[in-house]
């Protein structure tokens, strides 16, 4: 569950003044926001994620106003409640694909499952890349795994940021397909942004900036 | 999965940098304990050979000179004095023992020395087997001479002329082995103890042999009988000041304090080992910068990754801490090798050194001064952790992930 209620920003040496519409959505539902390049698309993420303040407005997430939270609770909120996926790289580069998941579950404070682990990279169809190291994985791959590294803690929201557009049409489908599945599985809203238009007919619930 | 695996994940994913850092740190460390510890050696070394001697009186020349033959037993003798004169001194009130030695002559490069009881009592070596000495050609061997040279007691053996060990020069009289001393870790472990009687005894041998004038000879030589110097301990300190300034004014002969002629050499020879030091230093702060560097390179090009972490809840306090492991394994790993380095590397120079000058000088360094140099690295270090953790401080995480997408 994620609201937001009239929240702007604005970056320290620009005038324009970002504005964004009210976003509300309830269990398990989605949301794709489009968008052109510069529109604020990201900065839209970040304060989503928390990872920026807003000048005015609010970002509730399960309930928490994660803006009125100190710095360290919110880091720990964030990592617990939050998983992000990004346009390129994924995961640290000096560790392997389980040892990412491994980190990433240490650093949400989450136990670590080796079945959880196991039966989420079956999923994603990289089994097989268990121990590889990051940079070694195809494009397709690297994305699947940060499919697995933002949804592997259980958190209420996965938040995309441009997450297929330097992927192939084929590749494009089967990840954002993978991303609606495993949100559905984790009961996490899952909001993509992006502007790449070939995703719009998967998505029921659209806005754009 | 901690933030110690992650940081040694992070070492191991660029060996060719942790190498480096390792390798340079751990040389400057070798260079500092080992210096430290020749420098104690050598120090300890010179002030323990000294034993209880305050004083030393010999034949005019150089003091240094005088003190290394006479006490350190590594240099030629600056002559000989007579006896009659030695023994007039040694009955001045502010004594308390004066020692004659007369030496000259070698067995296998250890030198003989010729001397009375009161030698031992010096350095406070006593018997370990065997009885002192009667008469006449009868030793006693330091515990290294006897252990080297595989001797015991009944043995007899030929002593050589001079100093070093040669094959030429051998005198006709034999010399009985009557004890050996216990290890005292100091000079006379490394001597053959005889009477003044037997140097004197094997010298005139020799003398009458060529000497055609026996008779007139013989008469004379009670009187000129010859020690290569006189080993002086005080009754109370105060005779410092009297007692070397009146020898070397009213008589043929010179006084020199042993303490101060090896402070003196010590003061040399401290040049160099002042200059390593100093190299030392320069190699352990760039060593600290190359830490640095590595460190700073890796928050830096990998400020993506660590915004990722952040966004994984990694707080800022475990990031640094990831940051200083990195740092810390690094120096820990390079002060084990400069250790393990400057302790082999010493034992293999000072084994060189044993069988050149026939001593063991090395010491073990003292606690605090490995924990001087310890905490000096560690000071070090974690100042380039400092350095190179500020910019996580500074970190923006949302400019980051932007950036570099």
């Amino acid at each position: 569950m994620i609201q937001t209620n009239n929240l702007t920003f604005h970056y320290k040496k620009e005038k324009h003044l970002f504005s964004f519409p009210n976003i509300d959505l309830k269990e398990r539902e989605n949301l794709l926001i489009l968008g052109k390049s510069g529109i604020g698309k990201t900065t839209l993420l970040h304060l989503l994620a928390g990872l920026l303040t807003p000048i005015s407005g609010k970002v509730v997430v399960g309930g928490v106003d994660i803006h009125s939270i100190s710095y360290s609770e919110l880091d720990k909120f964030r990592g617990q409640n939050i998983g992000l996926v990004f346009q390129k790289k994924h995961a640290i580069q000096s560790l392997n694909v389980v040892e990412n998941l491994h980190a990433r579950l240490f650093l949400s404070r989450k136990p670590i499952s080796n079945t959880i682990i196991d039966f989420l990279l079956e999923q994603l169809d990289v089994s097989d890349c268990k121990t590889s190291t990051i940079n070694t994985l195809s494009e397709g791959q690297s994305q699947r795994l940060s499919i697995a590294m933002a949804v592997v803690h259980n958190p209420q929201v996965i938040l995309a940021d441009e997450p297929t557009s330097s992927l192939d049409d084929a590749n494009c489908k089967v990840v954002i397909e993978l991303l609606i599945k495993q949100a559905k599985l984790t009961n996490a809203n899952l909001i993509v942004i992006t502007h790449d238009h070939r995703i719009k007919p998967l998505f029921s619930n659209s806005i754009t900036l | 999965m901690n933030i110690w695996s992650i940081s040694l994940k992070n070492i191991k994913s660029k060996p060719l940098y942790t190498f480096l850092s390792i390798f340079i740190l751990a040389l400057s460390i070798t260079l500092l304990l080992g210096i430290r510890q020749l420098e104690t050696s050598f120090k300890y070394q010179m002030q323990n050979n000294l034993g209880e001697i305050d004083l030393v009186i010999g034949a005019k020349g150089s003091p240094l000179q005088l003190v290394l033959a006479s006490v350190l037993h590594m240099d030629n003798p600056t002559g000989n004095i007579l006896y009659e004169d030695a023994k007039k001194i040694g009955k001045s009130p502010f004594i308390k023992t004066a020692v004659p030695i007369s030496y000259g002559d070698n067995y296998k490069g250890y030198k003989i020395v010729g001397t009375t009881a009161n030698f031992a009592t010096l350095y406070n070596a006593k018997l370990e087997k065997g009885s002192a000495i009667k008469k006449s050609m009868e030793v006693i061997l330091g515990s290294t001479v006897a252990e080297q040279l595989q001797l015991k007691i009944g043995d007899t053996f030929l002593s050589s002329h001079g100093l070093l060990e040669n094959d030429i020069d051998i005198h006709s009289e034999h010399l009985t082995i009557v004890g050996i001393y216990q290890p005292t870790n100091k000079i006379i472990d490394r001597l053959i103890v005889t009477s003044l009687e037997s140097i004197w005894h094997v010298h005139q041998e020799e003398e009458h042999e060529k000497d055609e004038n026996h008779l007139e000879h013989h008469e004379n030589h009670e009187k000129e009988k010859e020690i290569t110097s006189l080993l002086v301990s005080f009754r109370s300190p105060s005779a410092l000041l009297t007692l070397p300034r009146k020898i070397n004014k009213d008589t043929n002969m010179q006084a020199a304090l042993p303490k101060y002629e090896l402070e003196k050499l010590y003061r040399y020879t401290g040049v160099g080992l002042k200059t390593i030091s100093w190299i030392a230093y320069m190699i352990l702060i760039i060593s600290c910068i190359t830490i640095f560097v590595s460190l700073y390179k890796m928050v830096k090009e990998r400020a993506f990754d660590l915004a990722l972490l952040r966004t994984y809840g990694a707080s800022n306090f475990q990031l640094t801490r990831m940051i200083a492991y990195e740092g810390l394994i690094i120096g820990l790993f390079a002060f084990l090798l400069g250790l393990l380095v400057s302790k082999v590397g010493l034992y293999f120079m000072l084994r060189i050194m044993e069988t050149e000058y026939q001593q063991n000088i090395l010491q073990k360094l003292p606690l605090q001064e490995f924990l001087q140099i310890g905490l000096l690295v560690v000071v070090m270090i974690a100042f380039s952790i400092l350095l190179a953790i500020y910019p996580i401080m500074k970190m923006n995480i949302s400019t980051t992930l932007s950036n570099e997408k």
